[in-house]
């Protein structure tokens, strides 16, 4: 099989259709039956800046973007500036000749022939569909079918556009598409797969309030509210998102928050309550860099120990980052199964890369598990913190449907077993140790699911979470050096009866953090010896190339 | 009806305007009760403060929430089971201060819960402090020489920010009290019932009230009047002053269903 990567980038301004062109394309690929991973860089600014949107598309397994290009698609002078050295030999360009000037590259009048067929509202994203289209060889039936699926509104301008330039293209790349495959697909971001596999679980509501990139959390739950069965409510804010699913989790719904850092932040002592009042709930912290409002619309991964120690106060808890976007589905589904098995909040810790990024999650979807209470017996006797072997209560939920004649009582002090409050040294001990024991629990549930993961085989021990895997495996392919890539999933309870093998030995890190948070969070767990860190914090990822070069490069690792 | 005392030590001081709240809260249970709802469907939340041990004063369903955001609590209830009639305790300081957004946003939605409001115009719990509701020139630790902010005035507040049921009561007013809640949670959408309630300790109004409390005998025909009474200086007028239909949070959500009592098994779900 054609192992060659191709990478198809389009640039321009916020609100130019960048995104959208690409993830046309991107589709097409899909539906071809090829691997097809998609990154976004765009600012925090709705018109203007400097959008752009990568597509890296084979017919082997690909795992994240690169950023060098194949074929390279500016819709401004920007674009070009910026773009114009990751040109791979024998790539591409083409540029929007009324807005830029280049000397090398196909010079593609865009504005012009906008101004020309369309009246009211023009849409330059279909000129970037167009020229890959007559790259690709595609038929002018299909451009015009994707026109109609795609862009739905103002078919017939946007049929017009796009046909004029995809006549002015005369060259052709031969990537080797068999149209005649067709094959369904399921192309989403790590937070789409998030909301569908806690929608499997059973989640019933998620609450949130905007903050990239966690806000897809809430525009997907609340796009597909009928067909999963879900309500997304966004909150007065953070603190509010936390303290109303507390309120429906004490009612008997699945629930859900998320936010990136500052909303996590702000939802603390929330998540201490849910500690206290023994709420399952499930927790998602999509992390750009900090601190404070910081980058908003990039990667990173500085709050590792922000989630490991989430809260205040002693509780347990679990914490989990998923390395690809079908993990991200699983993983969701299990931590909010987990998050009832115990009566615990649970953390989903991802990174704007993994969060926004594309993949095909395919359409056959692994066993998930499903969130369920350990359900008690509803009556007068009934007692919300009753003492067991394991720490779990049994549960009921309020209401003469649910539970006749049982008083349902959830605290945020420390309290008896009904619920009341107490602070008597006696009593605080007993609810404290209550919870501890449940320490054991977490630890064995945890055990049913996959808590790591290793790719490739190799004298050399790279160690990386979450999306920064993905960059390392696609940088496994490149590097002329054999490494293994070791992949805690499970990060809280730590998974030691998997990675004790490595206590002690020498590794390399790589993840994306300033001062080596993951590689001081493995010292602690396993006292191995980070001989390098290979860190990246300017909230870009790895250029898998580039990465795949740097751990060649190390000396004596 | 069971009996709804709890054997927890009741540590208000003696002579606390929150033994007043309890009492006539007791009585309007037993009033919603004996109209056909059920004991089981009353749901309480709380915030922290001295209204909040009342938490642990009654043997029924609910949660002792966080200072301040019980009334965020109260609407996670209720969204997850419109069934349950959720009537949230708040403090003024819970409620006006620390958690002012919840109280702002259930009267925005309108979201069908009831609110009473324990206005002691102090932070009882913490040892007396201003709270949002104290006058200018209230002396606590924290204003040794007097509060200089003007306090808030809830009913405005509450009226503008949309709630549609608000009303004020005594809590040496028993039978007024319970009534008034009874009303107040029968009320199909956001209701509130600031409770006039003298702290002994840090800020006795007793001699105000009793001197100052008037009883309205009739609700306020227009929003104008309503605002004109609730900040009338020279009474204090307890009673009902607005009340209004307006579509419910909850209903307009998703209708008549009930995410806790429909829930889809992972089976059924498709993903
Ligand atoms: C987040 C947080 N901040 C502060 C406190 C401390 N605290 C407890 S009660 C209270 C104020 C209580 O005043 P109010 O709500 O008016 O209730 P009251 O005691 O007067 O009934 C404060 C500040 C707390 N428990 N939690
Ligand atoms: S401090 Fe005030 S509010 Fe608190 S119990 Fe005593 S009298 Fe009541």
């Amino acid at each position: 099989m054609d192992e060659r990567v191709f990478t198809i980038t389009v640039g321009g301004r916020a609100g130019e259709g960048v995104k959208k062109a690409a993830q046309v394309i991107a589709h097409i690929f899909c539906a071809a039956g090829w691997n097809v991973c998609q990154a976004d860089d765009y600012q925090s600014l709705i018109r203007g800046g400097h959008n752009f949107s990568t597509v890296s598309t084979s017919q082997t397994p690909v795992y994240c973007a690169h950023q060098n290009h194949d074929l390279l698609i500016c819709f401004d002078q920007r674009s070009i500036d910026k773009h114009l050295k990751r040109l791979k030999d024998g790539a591409l360009l083409f540029y929007n000749s009324d807005e830029a000037q280049c000397e090398q590259g196909i010079p593609i009048p865009m504005n012009s022939l906008m101004k020309k067929h369309y009246h009211g509202a023009s849409n330059v994203s279909l000129a970037a569909l167009a020229i890959f289209a007559a790259l690709a060889g595609m038929t002018q039936e299909q451009l015009q079918e994707q026109i109609v699926q795609q862009y739905r509104r103002d078919i017939e301008e946007n049929t017009a556009y796009a046909m004029e330039i995809y006549g002015m293209v005369s060259q052709r790349c031969d990537y080797g598409l068999d149209w005649s495959v067709n094959k369904p697909f399921h192309f989403v971001s790590g937070i789409q797969a998030i909301i569908l596999g806690a929608s499997k679980a059973g989640l019933d509501f998620f609450y949130g309030y905007p903050m990239t990139p966690a806000s897809s959390l809430l525009h997907y739950a609340a796009l597909k509210q009928e067909s999963l069965n879900l309500f997304a409510i966004h909150a007065e804010s953070e603190l509010a998102a936390i303290n109303m699913a507390l309120g429906s989790a004490m009612a008997g719904c699945r629930t859900a928050v998320g936010s990136s850092g500052g909303g996590f932040a702000l939802m603390q002592e929330g998540f201490s309550a849910a500690g206290m009042v023994e709420a399952p709930l499930l927790c998602i912290l999509s992390s750009r860099p900090g601190p404070a409002t910081g980058a908003s619309t990039y990667t990173a991964q500085e709050d590792l120990f922000f989630a490991l120690h989430q809260g205040h106060g002693e509780f347990g808890r679990v914490v989990a980052s998923p390395d690809s976007n079908n993990r991200a589905l699983s993983l969701s589904a299990e931590l909010l199964a987990l998050a009832w098995e115990l009566q615990i909040p649970t953390i989903l810790l991802t990174e704007k890369h993994l969060s926004e990024g594309m993949a095909d999650i395919g359409m056959n979807h692994p066993e998930l598990p499903e969130a369920k209470e350990l359900p008690g017996t509803a009556g007068a006797s009934y007692q919300r913190y009753a003492a067991t072997p394991n720490g779990v209560s049994p549960l009921v939920f309020p209401g003469h449907k649910c539970a006749p004649d049982t008083v349902v009582k959830w605290t945020t002090l420390e309290h008896l077993e009904n619920g009341v409050r107490s602070d008597s040294a006696a009593d605080i001990k007993a609810m404290k140790d209550k919870r501890g024991i449940k320490a054991k629990a977490i630890q064995e549930a945890c055990k049913r699911y996959q808590t790591t993961a290793e790719y490739g085989e190799g004298e050399l021990l790279v160690f990386a979470y979450g999306s920064t895997v993905l960059e390392l495996r696609e940088a496994q392919k490149y590097s002329q050096r054999p490494f293994k890539i070791i992949a805690p999933i499970y990060l809280e309870p730590f998974p030691h009866e998997k990675l004790e093998q490595y206590r002690g030995k020498e590794v390399v890190v790589v993840e994306h953090s300033q001062s080596g948070l993951f590689a001081q969070f493995l010292k602690i767990k396993l006292d191995v010896q980070v001989k390098h860190l290979i860190n990246k914090y300017d909230g870009r990822a790895f250029d898998p190339i580039e990465l795949a070069k740097q751990i060649e490069e190390l000396q004596d690792a | 009806m069971r009996d709804i005392n709890t054997d927890k030590e009741n540590t208000w001081c003696s002579g606390c305007g929150n033994f007043g709240i309890l009492n006539a809260f007791k009585k309007s249970v037993a009033m919603m009760v004996e109209a056909g709802i059920s004991l089981d469907d009353i749901v309480m939340t709380c915030g922290i403060g001295c209204h909040g041990k009342i938490f642990d004063y009654l043997n029924m369903s609910g949660m002792y929430g966080l200072h301040g955001r019980a009334l965020a609590s109260a609407q996670g209830i209720k969204l997850a089971n419109p069934d349950l009639k959720v009537i949230c305790f708040g403090g003024d300081g819970d409620s006006l201060g620390e958690g002012l957004e919840h109280t702002l946003f259930a009267a925005k939605r309108n979201m069908d819960i009831t609110l009473i409001l324990h206005n002691n115009g102090t932070y009882g719990l913490t040892t007396g402090q201003f709270s949002p509701l104290s006058p200018r020139g209230y002396k606590g630790l924290s204003t040794p020489k007097g509060s200089i902010e003007t306090p808030f005035r809830p009913i405005p507040l509450l009226l503008e920010a949309g709630a549609t049921f608000i009303a004020r009561s005594y809590s040496a007013r028993l039978d007024h009290l319970a009534h008034t809640i009874q009303r107040a949670v029968n009320h199909k959408g956001f209701s509130i019932v600031e409770v006039l309630q003298p702290c002994v300790t840090y800020y006795n109004t007793y001699s105000l009230y009793n001197k100052m409390v008037k009883e309205l005998e009739i609700v306020p025909y227009n929003r104008n009047l309503a605002l004109q009474l609730a900040t009338a200086e020279e009474a204090f007028y307890i009673g009902v002053f607005l009340e209004e239909t307006k579509p419910v949070y909850h209903e307009e959500l998703y209708g008549s269903h009930n995410p806790a009592m429909d829930r889809k098994a992972s089976a059924e779900r498709v993903i």
